[in-house]
C-alpha cells in the first residue's frame, strides 16, 4: 500500500564540492557556440539566456569575462518601436524579454542604453482592466507577466506608471486553497508561479496578504528525500524548482523550514564535473538556466564563495543596493 | 532543458551526430530566414502558414511564429467566406493538436488554441472538452490542459456540478491527483457556499448550479457550507485510508479544517493617561496611513495626530500608535471618551478613560473572538470527533505516518486546544523524529500552538502575565495579541531573537528570557514602560546588539550574565554611555 515517492537517487560518486571555475568557463564558452543547432533553436529566449549567463557570472565575480559592448548593442537592436524588447533580432517584443533586458542593463549600470520611457509605456499598455498583465499584444494573461511588469518598472524606478492596486487585486485572486498561486484565477499552485507572485507582492509591499504559514508548509513539503525540491506535489526534484521554492521561502521568511544541508548536496550533485554547469537533475545535460539557479540557490543558503543574491530579482544584492532597491521580505 | 540524460558516446558517434546537427541547422536556418523575409515583406499567405508549421512542429515555443500565423489568419478572415474561415480555423486546431501531441506543455500552443477557439465562427466546445478529457487521461497533472479546460468550461457555460462530477470521476479512479483536489477546492465554494454569517443552515440549493465556474478568489469567501463539508470529510477519509502516504488528500483535508478569514475590525483600543498615548490593534495588518483612521477625543476630531506602526520596518501592521496632544488627558481628575473610527471599513471602537485611572482599554479578547479554534456546530463537533478516532486508528496501523500525525494535531486543535495540549506536544515530538527534514517547521508550528494556548489560559485567568517557559519555543508569533501584557516570561526556550513585532507589547514592564540563544534584540524597540530585562545565558555578543534597548526610556534593570558581550573591554563604561537609565546592571 502507498504511493512510491517520485525522487532521484544521488550516487555516491556524485560531485560534492563546488566547481566555480568550471562553471565560469562553461558560461564564458557558451555564447561562442553561435552556429550550433541547439543554440539556434533556443533563439526565441536568447535575451533571457544572456540574463542567466551574465547573472551567474556576476554572482561568481566573473562578469568582466563577458562581452559587454556586444551585449548592450544587441539589446539596443532588440527594442521595438512600441518600446518592448524581443528575445532576439527578428522576434517580437514580450514582457519576459523586456524584463531580462532591463535586468542585464541594470547589471551593467547602463539602462540609458535603451529608451526607458518607451519601455515604461510598453509595460503600462499591457495592463488589463482587471489589473492583470498580458505578456504581449496577443493577450496571454499570466501572473508571471504581472511579476515581469512590476519587476521591470521597479528596476527602472517607475512603479507608479501602472495601477498597482488593481495589479495586486488580480494576483491575490490567483491565490489557492493551499496558500499558493497559479497562472490565472483558478489555476493550480506551482512553485514557479509562487515565486513570481510572492516576488510581485514583495515589490508592491503587500506581503502581509500571504498566508505565510500555510504557503510555507506547502513549499517545505516540496523537499524530497534526495534533498532536492520539486515544483508541485508528486513531481521529480529539479535545480530550478529548488531555486523558486527556496526564493519564495526566503521572501516569506521561512527559509529555515527546509533542510539546507540536504538541498546543498542535491544541487552540488547536479554539476557536470567535466564540462562545468548544472543540470536539472544529477546525470542530465547542463544548461545556463540551471547553472544560474543552482549557483543562486547555493548563494541564498549562504555559500560564501558566491556573492549574495536577492531572492526577488535573482540578481546580486550589491547591484540592487547600487540602485537603492530593497524589496520587502517577511520577518 | 529538462530531463535530457547525458549519454557517453565515442568520438565517431560524436562526429556523426555533429554532421547530423549541421544538416538540420542548415534546413532550419533556411526556413527561418524565408519566414522572416516573407514577414518583413508583409506577405500574409498560405505558404507562410506552411513554413511556420514546419518549424513549430518541433519548436512550439518559438512564440513569434505563432504571432505571424495569427496575423495571417486575421488577414485571411477579411478575404474569405465564413465557411472557408471555419475550415481554415479547424485546420489550425488540427495542426495545434499535432503540436500538443509532440509537446503537451508548450505555453505557446495552448494559448494559440484558446485564441483560435475564440475566432472560430462556429466553435465546437464539446470537441474541445473531449480533447481536454483525452489529454488529461494521458497526464492528469498537465496544468496547461487544466487551464484550457477552465477556459472551455467558462466559454461554453458547462455547469459547475458537472465539473464537480468530473473531479469525482478522476479522484475515484486515482486518489493521488493533486490537480483534481485543487479543482474541487475552487468548485465547491461556488456550488455550496457558506451562508454569510448566519448560523449553520442547510446548503442553499439555489439556481447557481447552472452558473459556470468562474475564477473564485480563494482569499475571500472561499468557505464551504457545513453539510457539504461533512460529505467532503468522508471522501477525503476514503482517500487517505486507501493510500495514507498520498499528500494530495491531506493537503485538501487541512483546507477543509481551516476557518473563514477573520472579519476586519478594530480589536482593541488602549489609552495611557500618563504617556498621553493611544494604541490601536486590528484583526489583520493594515496601513493606517492610507486606511482613513480617525481619532475622536471627547467629541473633538483630532486632526493632527500622527499614526505610526509599532516598528518602522512595518508598512502594514496590526498595531498602530499615536501621541495625544500634550495635556489633553493628563489630568487624573478628568474622564475622557475616545473613539477610533476606521473609515474605510465603516467600523469604530470606543474607549472610556475614567477619573483616577492611569490607563484604559476596550477590546475583544482572544476567547471572545474564538481566535484559535473553529466555531463548531454540535453536528460538526461530533463529526470531527469521529474523524479524530478514525485518524487515531490509522495511526495505529501506520505509526510513522507524518500526514496522519499532523492531521490528528489539527483535529485536536479544532476540537479542544487546551484539553489536548499534552498529546499535541507528544505528537510534535514524533513528527520531528519521523520527518527530520522539516523539524524546524514542526518546531515553529508547535511554538505557535503553545503561544495560542498560553494566550487562552491567560485570558481565562484574566491576567496580564504571559508565562511560557521551558516549552521548546523556537519562534514568537501572535504578538499583537499581547498588547496589554505587563509581564512576560520566555525563559528556557530556543529563541534566537526578539523580532520587530515584539515592539507591539506596548504595556510590557518586565521581560524575562533567560537561557535561550537570543542574539538579536531588534524588537525591544520603543517599549515605553519596560523597566526590567533579564537575558541571562543568551548569545548577545556585540555591544551594538544592545542598541535597540536605548530606545526604551524606563529601563533600569538589565541582567546580561552569561552572554559573550560581558567579555567586551570596558563593557561597564560602554553600557553606561549606551543605556544611561540603567542603574541596576548585572554582568
Ligand atoms: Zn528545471
Amino acid at each position: 500500500m502507498g504511493t512510491q515517492i517520485k525522487d532521484v537517487v544521488i550516487k555516491s560518486d556524485a560531485p560534492n564540492t563546488l566547481f566555480l571555475d568550471k562553471h565560469a568557463d562553461y558560461i564564458a564558452a557558451y555564447g561562442s557556440k553561435k552556429d550550433d543547432y541547439e543554440y539556434t533553436l533556443s533563439e526565441y529566449l536568447r535575451m533571457s539566456g544572456i540574463y542567466w549567463g551574465l547573472t551567474v557570472m556576476d554572482l561568481m565575480g566573473q562578469l568582466h569575462r563577458m562581452n559587454r559592448e556586444e551585449i548592450v548593442d544587441f539589446i539596443k537592436s532588440c527594442q521595438h518601436d512600441c518600446g518592448g524588447i524581443s528575445a532576439s533580432i527578428g522576434h517580437d517584443p514580450h514582457l519576459l524579454y523586456t524584463l531580462s533586458a532591463v535586468q542585464i542593463l541594470t547589471l551593467y549600470d547602463n539602462v540609458k542604453a535603451i529608451d526607458v520611457d518607451k519601455v515604461v509605456d510598453y509595460v503600462r499598455g499591457l495592463q488589463q482592466e482587471d489589473g492583470s498583465f498580458a505578456g504581449d499584444k496577443w493577450g496571454e494573461i499570466d501572473t508571471r507577466f504581472s511579476f515581469c511588469a512590476v519587476a521591470t518598472l521597479a528596476l527602472l524606478g517607475r512603479l507608479d506608471a501602472v495601477d498597482v492596486e488593481k495589479a495586486v487585486e488580480f494576483v491575490l485572486s490567483c491565490m489557492n486553497f493551499d496558500g499558493g498561486f497559479g497562472c490565472r484565477p483558478g489555476s493550480e499552485s506551482h512553485a514557479g508561479q509562487i515565486y513570481c507572485c510572492t516576488g510581485f507582492l514583495s515589490i508592491t509591499g503587500q506581503l502581509h496578504q500571504v498566508n505565510a504559514d500555510l504557503l510555507g508548509w506547502w513549499l517545505c513539503e516540496r523537499q524530497l528525500p534526495s534533498g532536492g525540491l520539486n515544483g508541485r506535489p508528486e513531481k521529480l526534484p529539479d535545480v530550478c524548482y529548488s531555486w523558486w521554492v527556496l526564493a519564495a521561502l526566503k521572501i516569506i521568511g521561512r527559509i529555515h523550514w527546509i533542510d539546507k544541508a540536504k538541498l546543498r548536496n542535491f544541487i552540488l550533485a547536479c554539476q557536470d564535473e567535466e564540462t562545468g554547469g548544472f543540470a536539472d537533475r544529477p546525470g542530465d545535460m547542463v544548461d545556463p538556466f540551471h547553472t544560474l539557479f543552482g549557483v543562486a540557490g547555493l548563494s541564498l543558503m549562504g555559500d560564501e564563495q558566491i556573492k549574495p543574491v536577492n531572492p526577488v530579482f535573482c540578481m546580486p544584492e550589491d547591484v540592487l543596493q547600487r540602485i537603492g532597491l530593497q524589496p520587502d521580505l517577511l520577518i | 532543458m529538462h530531463g535530457r540524460v547525458k549519454v557517453k558516446s565515442t568520438a565517431q558517434q560524436e562526429e556523426e551526430k555533429r554532421k547530423g546537427r549541421e544538416k538540420k541547422l542548415k534546413v532550419y536556418l533556411t526556413v527561418r530566414d524565408a519566414i522572416f523575409s516573407k514577414r518583413s515583406n508583409g506577405e500574409l499567405d498560405e505558404e507562410a502558414l506552411q513554413f511556420t508549421q514546419q518549424l513549430l512542429c518541433s519548436n512550439p515555443d518559438f512564440a513569434t511564429l505563432w504571432n505571424y500565423r495569427r496575423e495571417i489568419l486575421l488577414h485571411l478572415e477579411t478575404v474569405k467566406e465564413e465557411d472557408e474561415i471555419q475550415k481554415l480555423y479547424e485546420a489550425e486546431l488540427f495542426f495545434i493538436e499535432t503540436c500538443l501531441k509532440m509537446n503537451p506543455k508548450s505555453y505557446g500552443s495552448w494559448h494559440h488554441r484558446g485564441w483560435v477557439s475564440s475566432r472560430l465562427p462556429r466553435p465546437d466546445w464539446t470537441r474541445e472538452l473531449s480533447l481536454c478529457d483525452r489529454c488529461l487521461s494521458l497526464d492528469d497533472r498537465n496544468f496547461h490542459c487544466w487551464d484550457y479546460r477552465r477556459l472551455v468550461v467558462k466559454a461554453s457555460g458547462v455547469p459547475v456540478d458537472q465539473e464537480l462530477q468530473f473531479t469525482d470521476r478522476l479522484i475515484g479512479s486515482n486518489f493521488s491527483n493533486y490537480s483534481s483536489w485543487h479543482y474541487r477546492s475552487t468548485l465547491l465554494p461556488l456550488l455550496h457556499p457558506e451562508p454569510g454569517s448566519e448560523p449553520a443552515s442547510p446548503c442553499r440549493k439555489q439556481n447557481n448550479t447552472h452558473t459556470s465556474p468562474t475564477a473564485s478568489p480563494q482569499t475571500h469567501s472561499h468557505r464551504v457550507c457545513e453539510e457539504q463539508l461533512l460529505k467532503e470529510y468522508e471522501l477525503v477519509q476514503n482517500a487517505f485510508f486507501t493510500d495514507p502516504n498520498d499528500q494530495s488528500a491531506w493537503f485538501y483535508y487541512r483546507w477543509l479544517l481551516g476557518r473563514a478569514e477573520r472579519e476586519e475590525l478594530i480589536s482593541c483600543v488602549y489609552v495611557s493617561r500618563e504617556g498621553e498615548r493611544v494604541a490601536v490593534a486590528f484583526s489583520k495588518p493594515v496601513n493606517a496611513l492610507t486606511e482613513g483612521l480617525m481619532l475622536v477625543l471627547d467629541g473633538q476630531q483630532q486632526q493632527r495626530v500622527e499614526w505610526r506602526s509599532a516598528h518602522p520596518r512595518f508598512r502594514h501592521s496590526p498595531v498602530w500608535l499615536c501621541e495625544l496632544p500634550p495635556g489633553s488627558v493628563s489630568d487624573i481628575n478628568n474622564e475622557h471618551n475616545l473613539t477610533v473610527h476606521w473609515m474605510e471599513k465603516h467600523t469604530h471602537r470606543d474607549c472610556a478613560l475614567y477619573t483616577g485611572r492611569p490607563e484604559s482599554w476596550c477590546r475583544d479578547s482572544a476567547t471572545d473572538q474564538e481566535l484559535f479554534r473553529s466555531e463548531l456546530s454540535v453536528e460538526k463537533t461530533s463529526v470531527l470527533q469521529s474523524e479524530l478516532q478514525s485518524c487515531t486508528q490509522l495511526l495505529e496501523l501506520e505509526p510513522q505516518n507524518k500526514w496522519c500525525l499532523l492531521t490528528i494535531v489539527l483535529l485536536m486543535r479544532a476540537l479542544d486546544p487546551l484539553g489536548h495540549e499534552k498529546e499535541t506536544l507528544a505528537h510534535f515530538q514524533t513528527l520531528k523524529e519521523v520527518d527530520p527534514m522539516r523539524s524546524s517547521y514542526y518546531s515553529d508550528l508547535c511554538s505557535k500552538f503553545m503561544i495560542e494556548n498560553t494566550i487562552l489560559k491567560m485570558e481565562y485567568a484574566e491576567v496580564r502575565v504571559f508565562s511560557l517557559s521551558d516549552k521548546n519555543l523556537s519562534t514568537l508569533c501572535h504578538l499583537d495579541q499581547l498588547l496589554l501584557v505587563t509581564h512576560i516570561n520566555l525563559s528556557s526556550n530556543q529563541l534566537v531573537r526578539f523580532p520587530p513585532q515584539f515592539s507591539m507589547l506596548q504595556c510590557l514592564e518586565v521581560l524575562e528570557a533567560d537561557d535561550n540563544a537570543i542574539g538579536n534584540l531588534e524588537g525591544l524597540y520603543h517599549l515605553p514602560k519596560l523597566e526590567e530585562v533579564s537575558l541571562k545565558n543568551n548569545q548577545i555578543s556585540k555591544l551594538s546588539d544592545l542598541e535597540p534597548l536605548a530606545s526604551c526610556p524606563r529601563l533600569t534593570r538589565l541582567d546580561l550574565r552569561g552572554n559573550p558581550v560581558t567579555k567586551t573591554a570596558n563593557i561597564e563604561a560602554e553600557l553606561a554611555q549606551l543605556l544611561p537609565s540603567v542603574t541596576d546592571l548585572l554582568l
